[in-house]
């Protein structure tokens, strides 16, 4: 019982790391209508920049601050290569985030070298029923649920977040009344980037990350993104924890070796049933 | 297309193929070796052009179809098998494995197919580092020298005759089926599904045979890779290898045969010669591995950006694959 | 208010409008008709910016707002983040004019756009066009797909903005009996070429030009 609940805790630990990725995916697809394969890659940008302003003496809370911005400045550039240029299709930004991906492993290496890095999160645990439970836990599951009610507050309430979903509802209509799009679809690289950081600050002290990390924390990030239809945040959310308590129980039962095939099973699955509920509906509606 | 425009010109196609046959005669043994992996390579984005061109699909894990023909024929050979029958048995196997996996995923579209390709490619590589038959992480050691009957290819050059036969074979193929009255339809698909469909085109029959087709190009190439190399691991198919695909076929320019030839040779060549520049001393050690990160990133960038059409089609001039590639890349 | 001269747009090889001249007054209420292809929505399209001319001119006098063919709200948004997204160029957030206006907007307000009926989606997608607070307006299609009576009654409320607050329209339409009844002068759009203008009653008078859109189409019929 204690060692299932120690289980669960991490794994809603490291599902939130999946749904903040998993949010930042969600956020350029319902703007741009493109899958950013970079997502994974800001926060392993993040974590990395992280260990490495804490290694130059820089405190914490401002070394994680600015990592995160970094992340976010990245997000920004990724934006600006994969939509910048008039008439790229969704495709062929799909194929440029791949390839600012790899472009990001060459930074990486040279600037951070191609060994695995980490920092300490916040020390000690807390015991709660005789379970002891991390700090570090825990901040990830806080800065989780502020994160994703923040991002609610904003798509649901601010005039700018319903001008992203006007971008996401209608481009054509978007452009009718003014908004400019491809700023729009800059901003929301650019909050992908943010929640990427956020992401990578706080599963790196779980996790040690190295330059390709990303395709882990991207591969999970979609699954996850894919249980909301890569437009719903709050579906998302609970993807993420199904899938970071699915793993952590598989790994502490001793299937350690096949967190992949479930986590990657289960997001197959998912998107080939999604795919047949809607061809049903389309042939429905014919 | 460049098949028709290559049957008004035959002189061109003649002197490559001259020209190909000559290459292993003089090479010397490293030089050889990349001649062989760059013909690997040409054979699997083939595939990966004609299912990007012709399909408008996406595979970002085209490295598992190269996995499952290299483990194919490895296992055939390891256990005894006749290296002819592993040959044969590699371009099946991933054919099978593509139109059973089709079935399901292909009736995902662009960003889903392309994860869910990658999905495949992570969960093989997974299980492959896990069960027995596989060799688990150390990979299938050994495996024998390819041969038929009493005659066994020894030397490197004998394996570049064998490659670049595969690649006519696979290169033979492709035009066949680009210029048949499916490939027509082919072509129609990548265009707009829906109007293909509605057209009367078998849309979702077709994009499983180029999809198991594609796969059948990458088992090949895994087979041949078995056998020169000696042994197979997971970790000889990362996913970095089908993202180079793509930017190999990116780089020739979708939906070209002899495109995806082009910007295999120019990608390989070009990682080649930044090897030789980042293993030069005084180099740091992270060197070579950055560059070539670097310059596959910003190939394909830049391709994509400012040479939609690719190398092969901006250099000539020709715009055969305008059409398919412009509305494949519409969703 | 609009000055349109020698305007050309393609579109990959196809000319989609060639060497279109066409001008509005401040205050007039101008009709351009013309079959289905024959460039209408592209010029509409022009005139708000989202299609880039290849040669030519486009000038406008004022704020322009465009309501598009189709009505082109945004489904999952409610009325009045729709109305409120209006008001992006005026910064004006506040729909309460357009709801004194068009009362029933009021009472739709909480509801998606999206599962609004044809004619609600229409005034929706009039009143989001008025909160950028537009000196001129861009309609295209007005009628297409609605019961006459709720056509009767938005185009009554154009005449009464024209009327009442100056506002300049271009009214873009195929059913030209609405056209004609509310519109002073008028372009006939073919092909992308301006084949003939003046003003309404003239046109009507035209043996072409009534044979062509006063014959018996759908929407005539309905109307």
């Amino acid at each position: 019982m204690r060692e299932l609940l120690t289980y669960l805790v991490n794994g809603l630990a490291v599902g939130c790391g999946f749904a903040l990725i998993a949010s930042g995916l969600v956020a350029v697809h319902r703007v741009t209508g493109v899958v950013n394969f970079a997502q994974g890659m800001f926060a392993v940008v993040a974590g990395l920049s992280a260990s490495w302003l804490l290694g130059a003496g820089l405190p914490h809370g401002v070394s994680e601050v600015a990592a995160v911005l970094i992340a976010t400045a990245t997000g920004l550039l990724t934006g600006l290569l994969a939509i910048g240029k008039r008439g790229t299709t969704p495709q062929s930004s799909l194929i440029i985030t791949l390839g600012v991906g790899v472009l990001a492993y060459a930074v990486e290496i040279f600037v951070w070298g191609d060994q695995p890095r980490s920092f300490p999160g916040l020390p000690g645990s807390l015991t709660l029923a005789g379970v002891g439970i991390q700090w570090q836990h825990l901040l990830v599951v806080a800065t989780t649920v502020v994160t994703f009610l923040l991002l609610t507050a904003f798509f649901g309430r601010t005039y700018l977040g319903k001008a992203f979903s006007a971008c996401a509802s209608n481009p054509y209509a978007a452009r009718v009344i003014g908004i400019d799009v491809t700023k729009m679809g800059l901003l929301a690289f650019a909050l992908g980037g943010l929640l990427g950081g956020v992401a990578g600050v706080l599963v790196t002290p779980l996790r040690p990350v190295s330059f390709d990390t990303d395709v882990t924390l991207i591969v999970n990030g979609f699954a996850a993104a894919v249980f909301g239809a890569l437009t719903r945040p709050g579906l998302a959310l609970v993807g993420a924890l199904l899938l970071g308590v699915a793993e952590s129980l598989a790994a502490g039962y001793g299937y350690a070796a096949y967190q992949t095939e479930l986590a990657l099973g289960l997001m197959l699955i998912i998107m080939v049933v999604q795919s047949a509920r809607r061809a049903t509906v389309l042939e429905e509606a014919v | 297309m460049t098949g028709g425009a290559r049957m008004k010109r035959p002189l061109p196609g003649l002197a490559v193929g001259a020209v190909t046959l000559a290459l292993p005669a003089v090479l010397d043994d490293s030089a050889l070796s990349v001649y062989i992996f760059l013909g690997l390579a040409a054979m699997v984005t083939v595939g990966v052009s004609l299912l990007m061109g012709y399909a408008g699909q996406v595979s970002l894990g085209q490295g598992a179809f190269y996995a499952v023909g290299g483990y194919t024929a490895g296992i055939l050979a390891v256990h005894g098998g006749p290296p002819v029958l592993g040959l044969l048995a590699a371009p099946v196997v991933a054919a099978v494995f593509a139109a059973v996996i089709g079935v399901p995923l292909l009736r995902l579209r662009g960003h889903h197919l392309a994860f869910a390709t990658l999905a495949t490619q992570l969960i093989l590589l997974s299980l492959a580092g896990q069960l027995e038959f596989t060799g688990g992480d150390i990979g299938l050691q050994g495996i024998p020298r390819f041969g038929i009957g009493p005659f066994e290819l020894g030397d490197a050059a004998s394996y570049a005759y064998l490659t670049w036969a595969g690649v006519a074979v696979v290169m033979l193929v492709t035009r066949n089926v680009i210029d048949s009255r499916p490939g027509r339809a082919l072509r129609a698909l990548a265009t707009s599904e829906t109007a293909a469909a509605s057209s009367g085109v078998p849309v979702g029959r077709y994009k499983l045979v180029v999809f198991a087709l594609s796969a059948a190009f990458a088992g090949l190439a895994g087979g041949i890779y078995a056998f020169y190399v000696g042994y197979v691991a997971p970790g000889s198919f990362p996913v970095l290898l089908s993202i180079e695909y793509i930017v190999m076929a990116v780089v020739g320019g979708l939906g070209t045969v002899w495109g995806a030839v082009v910007g295999a040779a120019a990608i390989t060549l070009l990682v080649q010669a930044l090897n030789v520049v980042g293993t030069a001393p005084g180099m740091p050690s992270y060197a070579p591995s950055v560059l070539s990160y670097a310059v596959y990133a910003l190939v394909l960038i830049v391709v994509v950006l400012f040479l939609p059409h690719g190398l092969l089609p901006a250099v000539t001039g020709r715009r055969a694959a305008r059409r398919p590639r412009d509305a494949g890349a519409g969703r | 208010m609009i000055e349109i001269t020698d305007l050309v747009v393609t579109y990959g090889s196809a000319t989609a409008l060639d060497h279109v001249r066409l001008s509005v007054r401040r205050g007039e209420m101008v009709a351009l008709l013309g079959p289905n292809g024959a460039g209408k929505s592209t010029l509409a399209d022009t005139l708000s910016g989202i299609v880039s001319p290849r040669s030519g001119t486009v000038e406008v006098g004022g704020r322009l707002a465009h309501i598009p063919e189709g009505r082109q709200l945004f489904p999952d948004l409610t009325v009045e983040d729709n109305l409120s997204l209006g008001g992006w160029r005026s910064r004006e957030r506040d729909p309460s004019f357009v709801f004194g206006l068009l009362p029933r907007l009021a009472e739709l307000r909480r509801r998606r756009a999206g599962v609004l009926s044809g004619g609600e989606q229409q005034m929706v997608a009039f009143g989001r066009a008025l909160m950028s607070r537009p000196d001129v307006l861009v309609v295209d299609e007005l009628s297409l797909g609605l019961a006459p009576m709720v056509t009767r009654d938005l185009a009554a409320h154009l005449v009464a903005l024209n009327r009442d607050q100056g506002l300049t329209v271009l009214l873009i339409e195929q059913n030209a009996r609405l056209a004609f009844g509310v519109c002073e002068r008028a372009y006939v759009l073919e092909a992308g070429r301006v084949v003939a203008e003046g003003p309404c009653a003239e046109l009507a008078g035209s043996p072409r030009v009534a044979s062509a859109y006063l014959g018996g189409s759908i929407e005539e019929t309905q109307a």
